[in-house]
Order: structure tokens, then sequence, then C-alpha cells
């Protein structure tokens, strides 16, 4: 007779729990009482002990994987034993299709259009591998699934890359001249408990997306310099391409802010692609400036001005207005002071930049005229934290304040 | 009825795979009956990074290389949460307490857990408390102690670690506990530099007052040879431990 394993509540108040690690391979004997998994919850690791004799004859679960307290991740028995009926027709995989870490998904051929709005979580492609033996193999630059694992049901573990060289295949080929640094074009990251428990909390506070808003003042003097001095060489460059530019680095070095909150998992962006607000008659669109990060201002300056006029006469195609990982909604040109954007989901972040206005400031004991632009950024509170989002303000504030430093 | 006592083994400096391996020896005692009270070590490390089974890869930014070239050890760990540092200076504690007698519920052991570090501040003159969804105390806006926990049959391993006069610049090379942008402090730098040299001491002091006081027992000092009576039950940590001491 089948015994099935659930998943334990180890506290009254735990709703869910992540299984971090079989110790039983499918196939072994179990006695009452030894342990069969690892369960975590918070920062609470426990054992998953068998309540019933027999043989493992089902993982149905993977290591990794969380769910909700009473749900069956695995299924004890005699061997040979048919068990069909108890874990269901369509259960998922029980053991990973092919050695594929899922933080390493394969190059999407093309950049990700608009996600489906919900997305189950891949059940297998999780490589078993240590915590210290994935950090190792990436700074290293060795793929794992060319690893042979010694620890328990052949998990990789740090000793095994002893002596493990980088793998000249381990990455694919790039897709573009463009693409930057290293690698993927995203990473996926599952969401931690602590994670579920920050996007639930603040869910229910304030609605389906939580949202906040940071603003800070920029001292555009030197901007609107270099944007004269690019004049006088013929290049039209505007207040937009310059501020879209400062966004796509800034996001560079906070990829906390270039990310997609996906339900289950959060995606962070390796590459950088910049949503532009357009309005359009009735309505308005985002087209894209991809790998924005990469552009020079001259590129940029041409294709935000050649998508949006091709936006109004819905010229645009589906490619060009999806597949963003942050936008920029500017109406300064509307003479709109300060503004907040509503973010474009599953974006985590929009800023709303205002006009360029001459204002009294301080400088010292003085005041002076100086031209300033106030911008606002947009954060959802489940993928980007306050001080997450600060910190990128700060950066984007100083490169627009010293332009020179975009240079760099 | 008196409260069941606690035994309480100060240490001192003790290398982390040493407190690790102790650790696993008296939870098999406590689990098989032959530790007969709840224990809780007392001790500091060697710079140690310990992955949990929570790490993810972005909370170890610098290259393992990079951390093995500055001294500082490695070690996986079966407790849950992400990446922590160890240090001297750091007040770590390991609870090896039976929750079959208290209470099996692992959320309230993290909560009492937290008690006590609160408890433990308000005694040495820091008002902190919990930061809901993140375990472990803070105060003002800062952590100031992290805990991770693993338990076997109910008996409970791992535990806290309590930045008392440590730089926390061994932070930096983390993202601990997986929260990007935490700012770590420590008992000295809240009470800046209003400490003597006996901080120490008071902290080891506060602690133990304050597990007695959350869990109801009754600290008692013990030997760590009282622990392991039997040389037979577990030789490599008895003699790694020999005269209480690590060597």
């Amino acid at each position: 007779m089948a015994t099935k394993i659930l998943m334990e509540a180890l506290s009254p108040t735990m709703e869910e729990g992540r299984l971090v690690e079989w110790k039983k391979k499918e196939g072994d004997p179990v006695a009452v009482g030894e342990i069969l998994a690892e369960v975590e919850t918070d920062k609470a690791v426990m054992d998953l002990q068998a309540r019933a004799a027999g043989v493992l004859l089902k993982q149905v679960i993977v290591p990794g994987t969380t769910v909700p307290v009473g749900n069956l991740v695995g299924v004890i028995g005699t061997a040979g034993e048919d068990i069909s009926a108890v874990v269901g027709g369509s259960s998922p995989p029980s053991k990973p299709p092919a050695a594929k870490a899922a933080a390493v998904p394969p190059a999407a051929a093309t950049p990700q259009p608009a996600p489906a709005t919900s997305g189950t979580p891949v059940p297998g492609g999780r490589l078993k591998a240590s915590p210290l033996a994935r950090k190792i193999a990436a700074d290293r630059g060795v793929d794992l699934a060319g690893v042979s694992g010694s620890g328990p049901e052949g998990r990789i573990v740090a000793r095994d890359l002893e002596g493990a060289a980088a793998s000249p295949t381990a990455s694919p080929a790039p897709r573009s001249t463009l693409r930057a640094g290293s690698g993927e074009p995203f990473r996926d990251v599952p969401l931690t408990q602590l994670r579920k428990t920050i996007a639930k909390r603040l869910a229910q506070s304030i609605g389906p997306i939580p949202t906040f808003y940071l603003t800070t003042e920029v001292d555009m003097e030197r901007v609107a310099e270099a944007r004269q001095a690019l004049a006088a060489s013929d290049l039209k460059i505007s207040f937009n391409d310059i501020v879209v530019k400062a966004v796509a680095l800034a996001l560079r070095q906070h990829p906390g802010c270039n990310a997609w909150w996906q339900d289950d998992r959060i995606r962070y962006w390796n590459e950088v692609h910049v949503s532009m607000a357009v309005a359009i008659e009735d309505g308005l669109i985002t087209p894209v400036i991809r790998h924005a990060d990469l552009k020079s201002l001259r590129e940029i300056g041409a294709e935000s001005r050649d998508l949006a006029a091709r936006a109004r006469d819905r010229r645009l195609t589906p490619e060009e207005y999806t597949g963003g990982t942050f936008s920029v909604s500017n109406l300064g040109m509307f003479d709109i002071d300060q503004f907040t954007a509503v973010i474009n989901p599953p974006e985590a972040g929009i800023l709303a930049v205002g006009s360029v206005t001459p204002k009294p400031v301080a400088e010292g004991d003085r005041v002076v005229v100086r031209r300033r632009m106030r911008v606002t950024l947009s954060c959802d509170h489940r993928v980007i934290d306050g001080a997450t989002g600060a910190a990128f303000l700060r950066t984007l504030k100083q490169m627009l304040e010293n332009p020179l430093a975009m240079l760099a | 009825m008196t409260a069941a006592r606690l035994l309480i083994a100060d240490l001192g400096r003790v290398p982390y795979a040493a407190a690790h391996r102790l650790q696993h020896a008296l939870r098999e005692r406590r689990i098989a009956g032959s530790l007969a009270s709840d224990v809780m070590l007392l001790l500091e490390h060697e710079a140690t990074v310990t992955l949990g089974r929570g790490t993810r890869a972005s909370s170890l930014p610098v290259p393992t290389d990079e951390l093995a070239r500055r001294g500082i050890t490695i070690a996986e760990v079966e407790r849950g949460g992400d990446v922590t540092w160890h240090g001297p200076g750091q007040l770590v504690g390991y609870p090896i307490l039976d929750l079959s007698r208290h209470r099996e519920d692992l959320h309230w052991y993290l909560r009492q857990v937290e008690e006590v570090l609160i408890g433990t501040l308000a005694d040495l003159g820091i008002t902190a408390g919990r930061n809901p969804g993140y375990t472990g105390v803070w105060t003002r806006g800062r952590k100031i102690a992290s805990i991770g926990v693993h338990v076997r049959h109910w008996v409970t391993t791992h535990g806290f670690a309590l930045n008392v006069s440590n730089d926390t610049s061994g932070f930096d090379l983390i993202v601990p506990c997986g929260i990007q942008d935490v700012e770590m402090t420590s008992v000295q730098r809240e009470l800046a530099g209003a400490v003597g040299t006996e901080l120490p001491q008071r902290a080891i002091a506060a602690v133990t007052r304050n597990m007695g006081r959350v869990f109801g027992l009754t600290p008692s000092p013990v030997e760590l040879a009282e622990l392991l009576p039997d040389h037979q039950d577990s030789p490599e940590v008895v003699a790694t431990f020999r005269n209480g001491r690590a060597i």
C-alpha cells in the first residue's frame, strides 16, 4: 500500500515549505523515522522523516521547489507497486529532464516578447549542485552540466570542481555584436520565502502591484551645456535621449531595478531594453530602445524619433513595443514639473521625467538660478526595495549632473 | 518544580569545522537521550563565510579564491537562510534544545531566539526589534544579529550570531542573508565607543540570562568534558576540544 509523503507543517503558522534536498533516492529502502529530505521555512531547516517503511518509489518534486503544506512531495510503497493512482496521471517529472541549471536558461533567439501573466514553475531543469559548487563554477566559467557529482545522489559539490577548467562551449554564441558582458540575456531567481512574504504582505496592503515612489531633483546645467555643444556640431540630441542613455547606464549598475516580476520568480535582466512611453491619438504605446546602454546618444536619438513617429502612425510591429526591461515616461514637453507614472508590468520600475525648469537653488549661502529637472521612480515593491530604488536614482542623478561620467 | 537546566559551555575562539562537529555530536547525544539537558555553546569563530541552504549565487559576489586569499574559510552548512559571515568579536550561540520539551514549532523557536537577542541588547543598552519577514534582530534599520537554525527530531543546532565588537566590514564581502543593501552594525558601534573592555563578558552574561528567561530554563555553566563524558562517543570531537578549548 503506497503512502503519500506530504509537505509537513513545521509550525502552525507555516503555509508552505521549500524542499531543499532529497536524502533518499528513488528505489532506496526507508525505515520509519528515517530522514527523507530537508525542508526550509524562513531561516530554519528541518528534516522530513518517513512515516512509513518501504521503498521511496517517487520523488514528486525536485529540490528547490516550494509547495504548500499538505501537498504531495513523494511516495513510499513496495518495490514495483503501481502508484499512478497516488501521484495522478500527469505528475511532474521526478528527475530533471536534462542536466541544465535553472539559473541559466537557454538564450532566447530573439528578445523575449511580453510574457504571459502567469507561468508554471519549471518543474525539472535543476542540476543538483551545492551553492558553493555553483559559485565556484560561475567564478571559473565551468559548465556544471559537464561535471560529475560525488555528493549524495550525484550532487555536485565543491571538490568535484577541483581541476575543472572553463569549458569554451559553456555559453552560446552571442547573437549580436551589441551583446554586453557575459552570456545570458537574463537570470531567473526563484522567489525565496522572504521575497514571497514581502510580496504577499505588500500586495495585500496596496493592490496587485504594490507601488511606491521616489523623487529627486537633478541639476541639468551640465547636460544643457553638453546638448548645446553637440548642437553646435549639428548633432540634435534631446534631453530625453540623454535621460534614456543615463537610465540605461544606471540600470547596468543597479540590476535590481532592471527586472521583471514573474509571479514565482524575479527575472533580473542582464540586458537593458528601455521602454519609452509615447502618447498617440487616444492612447499611449511604449516602443522599446533595445540595448540602450550600448548605444550612442546619436543612435538613441535617431531610434527614438523613428519609433515615436511610427508609433503615432501605428506602424510599429509587436516586437518593437514589447520586451522592455524598464520604462521612461517624459511629460516635460507638457510643462509638467513632476508626476508619478504607472508601472508597465512585468517591468518593475518606471521613471517619470518632468520639465527642465530654471529654479532658485541654494549654493552655499547664495541663491542661484539653475536649470533643474524632477524625476520620480515608481517601484514595484515586490521587486525593488526603497534602498535599491534610491541607490539607482543616486547613480542616475550623478550621471546627469556630470554627463562626462557617462563616457567612462 | 524547579526549571530544567540549560548547560552553558563558554568555549572561546573555535574553528568553524570543530564547532560544527561538536554540535552534531551533542545533537546525537540529545536525540539518543544520553544528554539529559538542553545546552548552549557560546563561542566566536575565526573569519568564516558560511552558506546556508537558502544561499543564492548572487549572495557571494566575491570570488571564492579571493576569500581564500584573505584567509577566510568558506563552509557550506545545513542551517536555513542565506550566506553570513562569522569572525572574532562576534558572539555566536548554538543552542542544542529539544523542542519536543518546549514547543514543536519552528517559527515559535525563531521568534524566541529573536526575543533572547532583543532582551540581551536591552541589557546592553540598545533598543532593538524584529523586522517582519526578515528573521534576525535589527536596530535603527541596521541588522545587528543573524539567526539560522537546523532541526532534526526536534533537536536544534546552529543558532545566532550577535555582532558585539567585530568590525562589520567582513559582511561587505557578501550579501548578508541575501538581502541587498542591508547594513550591518554591532553593539560597539551602536554604543558609539562608550564601552569598556568587559563588553564581551557582559554580552555573554546577558545572552545567558535571557536564554534562561525566554526558554524557562536555569542556566548552569559547564565544562565541555561534562558534555562529552564518553570519549568513545566522539573521539574526534573530544580530541579537538581537549581541556575545553579548541586547539
